[in-house]
């Protein structure tokens, strides 16, 4: 890749953000994260270079992470979404008719994520 | 349409931060608080900054109808589905088709017809009762509740999959005695709207000091409460007088016996009339007629009594505030029982 892939993180447990974030940090990307779904929007809507890949949870406070894939989805069509979900959560349904390009179910290994992020920014379908 | 979201709080900006990124979206909604926060005022402000301004916005009361009623005023029926089924009628998702559909006290909802609505949510199809056409329709549902909705899962009273499937924005406002800073904007703005419907000249205004006093007050009801307590004072005047006896109700409520509803603590409609009780829709005499004499009778006693206790029972000054002849005035103190207080003459 030319330059650093640019994700986009949201998660609102203090501790799986910042672990995703530093995570992907130490892969090489250039990371920017939101604790709620509505900052997530913002960064959306105001960030000039765009996003190559947003990762998010989806029980989130206020816009809630099936929100952000669908608003993501018809705004930024091209940009491949990854929802990561606790286990046996209903909105994996919610996730998939949203059309999140892979929902991954906690726990997962951070490895495995950054392999199915860097396939869907390459163009693939991540699995 | 309606009123802006008023206020100054962090709370009311990020509501309406929220309401603007997430109004051209049309993904189902939740809107939760206390009776009188201003649930509907935030739905209407999500529609007119939506695409779909201009098109139907329709609201439905889900507690105030019993379940049958709601499920045919929701979906609609045919000629002939049920005994006085005279005519086909188009259900509120159909008259909402294109807008927004807007269902109040969700909460209330019962499990089967829970299950409809998730039916709707997922397919945007609904069937009338008596049909067999599926209908299609596209419309903006946006729920409000007072409920915890997730307590109420826990207790098996509302659906964990409808939950999710509305709770796609969620929007919560929080009680006026957690936002006091909000309410002087909130007098500003209803001073001006009630001097402009009320027209006369010398309208008592709240001063800052009443205003002052007001920020200190729990406000129960919300700014529905609030509200009142303005169109009160406007009305009547003296607002020292209203702000005071404000604390003074509130402290006979706190550690009292559950307070019987009185004008000063706003209560649902459907407590007011007793929907649950004596005047239940499976009760004998149940009938729209009955239900609201009953309810016209309870708001006249109730506004009768305020002005007779504010005039001292000075009737013909009651009946000039009241905008009724003496002699109207003098019958419907006797018709509807209406009592002086010890020492005075009826």
């Amino acid at each position: 890749m030319a330059t650093n892939p640019r994700v986009l993180i949201i998660d609102d447990t203090e501790e799986v953000l910042s672990a995703l974030c530093k995570y992907f940090d130490e892969q090489g990307y250039e990371v920017v994260s939101a604790d709620n779904g509505l900052d997530a929007l913002k960064l959306l809507d105001e960030d000039i270079p765009g996003f190559d890949l947003v990762i998010t949870d989806l029980v989130l406070p206020n816009v809630s992470g099936v929100a952000v894939i669908s608003i993501v989805k018809k705004k930024f069509p091209k940009v491949p979404v990854i929802a990561i979900t606790g286990w046996g959560e209903h909105p994996e349904a919610l996730a998939r008719e949203a059309q999140a390009d892979l929902v991954l179910e906690k726990p997962f290994k951070l490895p495995d994520l950054e392999k199915a992020a860097r396939k869907l920014i390459a163009g693939g379908t991540g699995r | 349409m309606g009123p802006p979201i008023i206020g100054v709080s962090k709370h009311i900006q990020h509501i309406r931060e929220l309401v603007d990124h997430v109004a051209h979206t049309g993904l189902n909604t939740v809107i939760s608080g206390e009776s009188g926060v201003g649930k509907e005022v935030v739905a209407q402000n999500l529609y007119s900054r939506s695409p779909r301004l201009g098109k139907p916005f329709i609201k439905i009361n889900c507690a105030a109808l019993p379940e049958g009623l709601l499920e045919s005023e929701l979906f609609g029926y045919e000629k002939g589905a049920f005994t006085g089924a005279e005519q086909k009628r188009r259900g509120k998702f159909q008259l909402a088709h294109g807008g927004v559909l807007l269902l109040d006290e969700i909460g209330d909802m019962s499990l089967p017809l829970q299950a409809k609505l998730l039916h709707v949510l997922q397919s945007g199809e609904f069937t009338p009762l008596g049909s067999e056409k599926e209908l299609r329709t596209d419309t903006w549902v946006i729920a409000a509740t007072n409920h915890d909705l997730k307590q109420d899962i826990a207790e098996g009273k509302f659906r964990e999959d409808l939950f999710y499937r509305l709770n796609i924005i969620k929007i919560h406002i929080p009680p006026l005695r957690e936002r006091p800073e909000d309410i002087p904007p909130l007098v500003d703005f209803y001073v001006k709207e009630y001097a402009e419907q009320l027209g006369g000249e010398n309208i008592e205004i709240p001063s800052p000091r009443v205003i002052d006093r007001m920020m200190q007050y729990g406000w129960p009801g919300n700014v529905r409460e609030l509200q009142n307590v303005l169109k009160r004072m406007m009305v009547l005047g003296n607002c020292d007088q209203i702000v005071n006896e404000l604390f003074a109700n509130q402290s006979e409520n706190i550690g009292g016996p559950a307070p019987v509803s009185d004008i000063k603590r706003p209560v649902s409609l459907s407590d007011l009339l007793d929907l649950e009780g004596e005047n239940s829709p499976e009760s004998e005499s149940f009938s729209l007629k009955a239900i609201k004499r009953k309810a016209v009778d309870q708001v006249e006693r109730e506004i009768i009594s305020y002005v007779l206790d504010k005039t001292d029972w000075n009737r013909s000054k009651a009946a000039k505030i009241l905008k009724i002849s003496y002699k109207t005035l003098l019958y419907k103190i006797s018709d509807l029982a209406i009592t002086p207080p010890p020492g005075k003459k009826r």
